[in-house]
Order: structure tokens, then sequence, then C-alpha cells
């Protein structure tokens, strides 16, 4: 939109005031101290494609395996520690770090703030992220990934069943992963709900954030079981303990000797983390698209508020679900019944948001543009994952589809067609404000359409592999089953899809070149980071804006819209139930007098960013040399009754001197 | 992780420390930041804490029905863990005097408190490694059974709770004596004293289920999701 080049940041007076001069921060050491949001994001972005493409190719690997019967281009051995790894990649280096870039670098700018609450805390949970990837990476370099499975089920992570250093990796590195997760969404909850422009109250907040919340909100109170889980296998596997093992064979007395411990402990921790960690992968995915689709079908979403308690109702419900993991184990049909029941209920907040969005593009000028296909692709990929995510709700079709390649085809229908194609979006969408210039078109919609077949190609026939009785996680099958000829379509699918990352690194490439130069408002967006120029000075806002409206940006640009009737609901106040959906539409007193203070606070003199720190790094240096110790446990150091690892005891110290040079340092 | 939130504690509720609180821009809630995080912290512990305590309600049986002595009432000794679970209680007295003090400008009175909140917290320590090195020379260890894996487990866990605990507060204190902690800071005490009062808080949670409510067959028909959620509904009740 040509006509918008210059909007006013959503206050008045954004213009009259000098832009202060900060440095600009280049070289390495500028990268590795950071604390800037925005520079976090990027690395964020940069490590997770990074890692997309390494799960990406594990995957062609496994595709490659499974292309013909009795094949041997892995061992099986191998074959275990591909698909273990590519779960585990994609899962916690993949999908939750680029939700996270996201979160980083859009949240304060849509929520009309300069930074996070606690930037050192942001750049500290970066260099945790960073450094449990590298723990997970170099499993292969000491021949040694994870062979067990992403979900790693007792006993079979036990020393009696895998006594080599896979597990400890595994444990070790997710461990550290969790720390980095809980530390980055604690910051983003407070950052939400304390640091919004004045006028934005909560239910004036874009869905993203939104989102951003509630999934910041579910990894917090989620992550403590996993973590738990992994210490008591820890303890299991480093100090003699059984608490995932029933019984073990006494090699002195050549008896079978109960031990008390339950594997089934370990999958009820597991998966009181792994349901809601489900939400976590694709609620960030459906905020995303809850910003796309009202911008690229020039209407506001439809039924916003419901659209905020359907998200909650999601994350909620997502803790009381975890047994329908669990169906063919035995708990019972008072249990199974109870979970199946709760697990169906999932899906009518999950229809709600299908249908607003529909709702939203119906009637609406639609604009398919390449963040716009990915978009709707989403909502149609998704419905097909998700219903047959209902199917395997009832526990007899579960006990036919458990463990197949049905399984398999749902969760990548909702993972690959929900997740990832919301975050292509969201990449093709954000990118020209984060570079200033825009992706190829052009080059996009062939990579849509080439990756919206290429997926289909590779997932669809995976339904009826599972029907036919394909199990998961077999690194072969037999001559003369009937399996071949699904999988080689699905194999050739996977190549497919391998080939449209090409050509979205290719347009990348280019794009970062040649693109488009893209104003600071190149989709006539609705929200407040399209006020400001892209990319964004390192102060975002020179003034905080004022915010007077669920769509800032569009009420700056056409006023409150009324006339249209679908906008009447966003300015008067409305009630659905008794309840006021539209509370707090109008500015109150309170805001617009905190409006005045931020805005003095905002003029030139009075920016004041967080200087550079280079204590997150160590601190984070510390953990994983830590963990390092206790991977590769040679030579020990004693230190009075503690036998440590002489890494382990250098990362404890390092962690120690991080943590209190940095709560020394003056923070800006 | 508590370790971060005390690391952030330099780092005021706006933009800048550096020109006083007065001039910092309202936070949307009206709280200030490093509050709200330990709270929103505090929410996680309770999580890491349920799931250990979940795990010890479902083993602390195991060793009698297997007949793996010792038991926990053979050797859970109750008077000698009031007395300590007492000390630790009264330390959140001395952790409000200490607050109540700082917020009143009272540098020798923060002082005082601090150091007895943190020797209290210290006398708790000693007591739980006596207590250990008692019950592994009793032949309770680790690996004996699982009532000595989750008992261990979780006391141990909520020690190194107390631990962080006692470390911060000395660091405070040594603050307080370079005259690093002044009146405005008082939320520096405040934060560590939210801590503090949870770690208190869960001990009597601990104490009431482990040490004073004595372990009951778990029916047979009670397995997996079941116990566990009995588990938390046992533990519930206690509570209340």
């Amino acid at each position: 939109m040509a006509s918008v080049a210059q909007p006013a940041g959503a206050g008045a007076g954004t213009q009259t005031v000098a832009r202060p001069a900060f440095k600009k921060e280049s070289g390495l050491w500028s990268w590795i101290t950071t604390v800037d949001h925005k520079r976090i994001g990027l690395l964020y972005g940069v490590t997770a494609i990074v890692y997309l493409l390494i799960g990406g190719l594990e995957a062609l690997v496994i595709r490659t395996q499974l292309i013909e019967p009795n094949n041997d281009l892995i061992t099986l051995e191998r074959y275990n520690e591909f698909f273990t790894m590519h779960g585990t990649t994609m899962i916690f280096l993949a999908v939750m770090p680029l939700s996270s870039a996201f979160f980083n670098y859009i949240v304060p700018l849509q929520i009309g703030a300069r930074d996070v609450a606690f930037p050192r805390l942001n750049a500290f949970s970066y260099w945790v992220f960073f450094f449990g990837g590298a723990i997970l990476s170099l499993s292969w370099l000491a021949n040694a990934a994870p062979n067990m499975g992403w979900y790693g089920y007792a006993p079979l992570t036990e020393r009696g069943f895998n006594l080599g250093r896979n597990v400890d990796f595994w444990a070790l590195g997710l461990q550290v992963l969790g720390i980095a997760s809980v530390a980055a969404s604690l910051n983003f909850i407070i950052t939400i709900l304390n640091m919004r422009a004045p006028g934005m109250t909560l239910m004036r907040m874009p869905l993203f954030t939104w989102n951003a919340l509630i999934v910041s909100i579910l990894i917090v109170m989620a992550f403590p079981a996993i973590t738990i889980a992994l210490a008591l296998l820890s303890f299991d596997r480093f100090a003699g303990t059984s608490f995932y093992i029933p019984y073990i064979y006494d090699e002195a007395t050549r008896q079978i000797v109960a031990r008390g411990g339950d594997p089934l402990l370990w999958q009820h921790l597991f998966w009181i983390f792994g349901h809601p960690e489900v939400y976590i992968l694709i609620l960030p995915a459906f905020g995303i698209i809850s910003e796309l689709i009202p911008v690229f079908s020039r209407k506001p979403l439809f039924g916003y508020a419901v659209m905020v308690y359907a998200t909650a109702t999601i994350a909620f419900l997502g803790f009381g679900v975890w047994v329908h993991h669990m169906f063919t184990v035995g708990l019972g049909p008072v249990p199974n019944s109870v979970f199946s029941a709760s697990t169906m209920l999932i899906a009518v907040p999950t229809g709600v948001k299908i249908l607003n969005w529909t709702s939203t593009m119906w009637g609406g000028q639609l604009n398919f543009t390449t963040p716009m296909l990915f978009a709707v692709g989403l909502v149609s990929q998704f419905v097909i994952g998700g219903i047959s995510g209902v199917m395997h709700g009832s526990p007899p079709i579960d006990q036919h589809h458990n463990d197949t390649y049905f399984v398999v085809a749902h969760f990548h229908y909702v993972l690959f067609g929900g997740s990832i194609f919301a975050l292509l979006a969201g990449i093709y969408y954000w990118f020209p404000k984060f570079t200033g210039r825009m992706l190829s078109e052009k080059i996009g919609k062939l990579h849509f359409w080439v990756t919206f077949a290429g997926f289909n190609i590779t997932f669809f026939p995976m339904h009826f592999l599972g029907l036919e009785g394909m199990p998961r996680r077999y690194g072969t099958y037999g001559e003369g089953s009937g399996l071949q000829f699904w999988h080689v379509v699905s194999s050739l699918g996977s190549y497919l899809l391998g080939f449209s990352f090409l050509i979205f690194m290719y347009n990348i490439a280019v794009s970062l070149q040649r693109g488009k130069k893209a104003g600071n408002d190149p989709w006539d967006g609705a929200t407040l980071e399209w006020s400001i120029p892209s990319p964004p000075p390192v102060y975002n806002f020179a003034t905080i804006p004022v915010v007077r409206h669920r769509d800032p940006l569009w009420e700056e640009k056409y006023g409150q819209y009324e006339g249209e009737g679908h906008t009447e609901e966003e300015t008067v106040e409305t009630t659905i139930a008794g309840f006021k959906i539209g509370e707090g539409q109008a500015p109150d007193e309170d805001a617009v007098e905190q409006a005045e203070r931020r805005a003095e606070a905002g003029d030139e003199h009075n920016i004041h960013l967080p200087n550079p720190s280079f204590w997150p790094v160590v601190a984070s240096l510390g953990i994983f040399l830590a963990a390092m110790g206790l991977l590769f446990s040679y030579p020990r150091i004693p230190i009075g009754a503690l036998d440590l690892p002489l890494l382990t005891a250098a990362g404890i110290v390092t962690l120690i001197a991080g943590i209190y040079g940095w709560s020394l340092e003056p923070a800006s | 992780m508590a370790t971060a939130v005390e690391l952030e504690r330099a780092h005021g509720a706006g933009h800048g420390d550096d020109h006083g609180h007065a001039d910092h821009p309202p936070t949307s809630t009206g709280l200030d930041h490093r509050k709200l995080l330990m709270w929103a912290f505090l929410a996680s512990d309770c999580m890491f804490f349920g799931s250990l305590i979940a795990t010890y309600m479902i083993y602390r049986g195991r060793a009698e029905d297997l007949g793996f002595a010792p038991f926990p009432s053979e050797i859970l000794d109750i008077p000698y863990t009031s007395l300590s679970a007492f000390v630790l209680l009264m330390s959140s007295l001395t952790m409000v005097l200490a607050l109540s003090a700082i917020q009143k400008g009272d540098h020798r009175g923060l002082r005082i408190w601090l150091a007895a909140t943190a020797l209290l917290g210290s006398i708790f320590l000693g007591g739980q490694y006596f207590e250990f090195t008692e019950f592994y020379h009793e032949g309770l260890s680790l690996q004996t059974n699982m009532f000595g894996a989750s008992f261990f487990v979780l006391t141990g866990f909520h020690g190194a709770h107390v631990t962080i605990g006692v470390i911060w507060l000395l660091t405070l204190l040594f603050l307080s004596l370079r005259g690093g902690v002044k009146q405005e800071d008082s939320l520096d005490v405040e934060l560590a004293g939210l801590y503090w009062h949870f770690v208190d808080i869960v001990w009597i949670v601990i104490f009431t289920l482990v040490y004073l409510i004595p372990y009951e067959e778990v029916s047979e028909t009670q397995t997996g999701a079941f116990a566990l959620l009995g588990g938390i509904l046992r533990s519930v009740a206690a509570i209340f």
C-alpha cells in the first residue's frame, strides 16, 4: 500500500521527534553479547532453520531406507538413531525455537515495547538453547546418538537395555533445552503482561501475542514434569536407583529380583509434559495465521474474543488428556473413557478456531499472497490431521492405529501441515520487517505449491500404510508384504518436499540481495509492528504509541471504520450471555494519563536501552561444561567426599561466576 | 532458575535503572517486573515439587509391599523432624522482620534478621544432613528400596532449594554490609523473601505427606493414572 507509506507510530508526533543516535553494533562479539530482542530473535531463527534442514535430511535418510524392502542403506541400529534424532531435532531444535524467534522479534513490536522485560535473561535463554542443541548434535560425533525414540520410553532407556551414552546425551540435552525454554517463557509472560503500550488492554492484544502468552504459560507449567522425569531417569542410570525398573537380574544369586519401580511412571510424567508440548508446537502457528488471515482478507478477525477463549481452553484441556497416548497400556475402561472424552472435547475449541478463520475470509477481499497461501494451507491441512486425531481419540480405534504409520500420518499433518506451514507463512509475512526487503512472490508461490504437493504425496500415503499394518519405527519391511508401493510414493514425495526447501533457501538468498524494498508497511497491516521502519531501529519506537483500538494501525489509517457493519462490535461494548467481550474499548482516563507519562519518557534523551552483556553467555557456557562433564566423565577431581568430573567442576565454577557477574553488573 | 531471577535483580521495572525508581514508565499491571517474574517462577516450581511428591506418594509403600526394609514407619523420626521443621518455619518470621527493617531504612535490623534467617536455614540443612547420615547408617540409601529412592530425591531437591536460598541471603547480607542494599532497594529483599517463604510452605506439605501421614495400602485396582490421581488427591486432602 504505497498510499500509507508513512503511517505514524499510532501515537502522535513520531515524525517530529529527532531520532536518537545509537551506535550501530556489528561484528561477531556484538552478536554474542547482544541483548536486543530483535537480534536474539534472528539468532533463534537462523539456528532453528539450520536444525530444520538437518532434521529434514535425517527424514530423507529414513525415507530412502524405506524405499525398498530389506534395504541396507543404514543398519537398523543407525535407523533407530535417525528417527529418534529426527523427532527430537524437529520438536526441540526446529519448531520450538522458530516459534521463539517470532515471539522474540514480533511480540515487543506488537505491544509497543522497546525490548523484553529481562533482556539479559533473553540472551541467556538463547545461549542455553544453543548449547543444548550442541549437546544433542555432538552425540553424532561421539557415535552415540539417542536411539530409543523421542519419547524415551522406560525401560528402553535404562542401563540394562541401553549401555552407551546415547540416552545420556538425550537426557542432558533435553534438560539444558528445558532451562532455556522455561527462562524464555517466564520472560515472555512478564513482557506481555507488563510492557503493553498505554491503552493496549488484554482484550486489545493481537492474537499472536495472546498465543505467545498462553504458550509461555504452557511451557512454564509443563516442562517441570519432564525435568523431573529425566532427573529420575538419570538417577536410575548414574546412581543405581530403579524408578522405572520393576525387576532386575541379580548376577550373584542368578535370580530375578523385584525392585518396585514402574515404567508407567515415565509414561505418565512424560505425557503430562508431552501433550501440552503438542499445543506448545501448534498454538504459535495458530497465532501467526490469526494475524495473517485478517490482513489478507481485508477484514478484522471474526470472533476475536472467542478466539482468545478457545486458545485458553485448548491450553487448559491440554493438561487433562495425556492418557490418550497410553490407551494401549491397559489402564482399564474408566481412565480410558474419561481421557477419551476430554480428548474429544478439545476438538470443540479447535473447531471454533477453524470456523472463525473461515468466517474471517468469508466475504473478505482475499489477496492470495504467499503468506496467505500458507495460512490457508494450514487451515485445510490441519483439519485433516485434526480429524484423524479425533479418530484415535477413541480407545478401540486407537488399539488398531497405535504404533502404525497412521499415527505418523496424523502428527505430520498437524505438525507439518500445521506448525511448519504457519511458520513458513510467518517468515514470508514478517521477512520484510526483519530485513527491509520482500521475499520474491513469484518464487514464493512456486515454493508453496511444491511444498503443498510434496507434503501431501509424502504423508497422505502413510494413512494407507498404517491401516495396512506398517508399524512405526521399523527400519525395514518384508518383500511381498504389499507395502512397497505406498512407501515408494511417500519417499518420492519426500524428495519433492526436500526440493521445496531448496527453493525456499534460494528465495531467501536472492531476496536478501535483490528483493523489492519493503517500506514500513508492505501488507497494509493492522498491528503496531508495521508502524515503524523495516528493519526497526534499535529502540523500536521513537515514541511509545497509544492504543485505542484492537487493530491500532487500521484505526490510525482508516479511522474507526464505522459504517462497516462487521466492525461495529470492535468499537462499542458488546455482551454475550452477560459477559462483556468488548470491555475497555474506549480509551479510559488512566490510559491517557499513562500515555502522557510514556510519551514524556520517550523523547530522545530518555530512551534507555540495556547495555550488551557477556555474562549470559558465561553462565550458559557453565551449564554446557557441567553437562559435558557428566557425559565425558574423565578426568575426575575429588572435592571433599564428592568425586566430580573435572569439566563439571569447571562448569559449576563458570556458572557461579556468570551469575554473580550478571547480578552485580549495572543493567543499563 | 531461581538464580536467573536473582540475576535480574539489578534490572529495574522500566528501561533504565540509572535515573531513579520514580521515573520508570509504569508497568501495565502496576507490579514490578521482577516481582511478577518471581511469582511466575514459583508457579513453575510448584509443578517441579508436584511431580516429585506424586512420585513419592506412588512409591513410598513399595518397600513394605516387597518386604525391603527399612520401612518409612520404622525409620522416620517425627519428633526430630518436627524440631527442624519448627526451625525452618521460624526462619520465615525472621525473613519478614528483615524485609520490614529495610522498608523502614533500618540497615542494622536488616543485617541482623538476614543473618538470623540464613542461620536458621543452615540449622535446618544441618539437621537434614544429620538425618540423611543417620538413615544411611540404618541401611536406607538411594538404592535400598523405592521408599529410599523417592524420599532422598524429594527431600534432597527441597534441601537444594534451601541451600540456594541460604546462599542468596548471605549474598544480600554481604551486599548490605558493603552498603549496596538501600532502602529503595527493598524489593531485592522482598524477592528473596518470596522464594524463602515458598520453600517453607513446600516443606509444610512435604513434612505432612512424608512424615505425618502413615502409609495405607493402596488397593490393587488403583494402578497407573488412578494411583497418581489418588496420590495427588490424598495430598490435597491432607493439606486441608
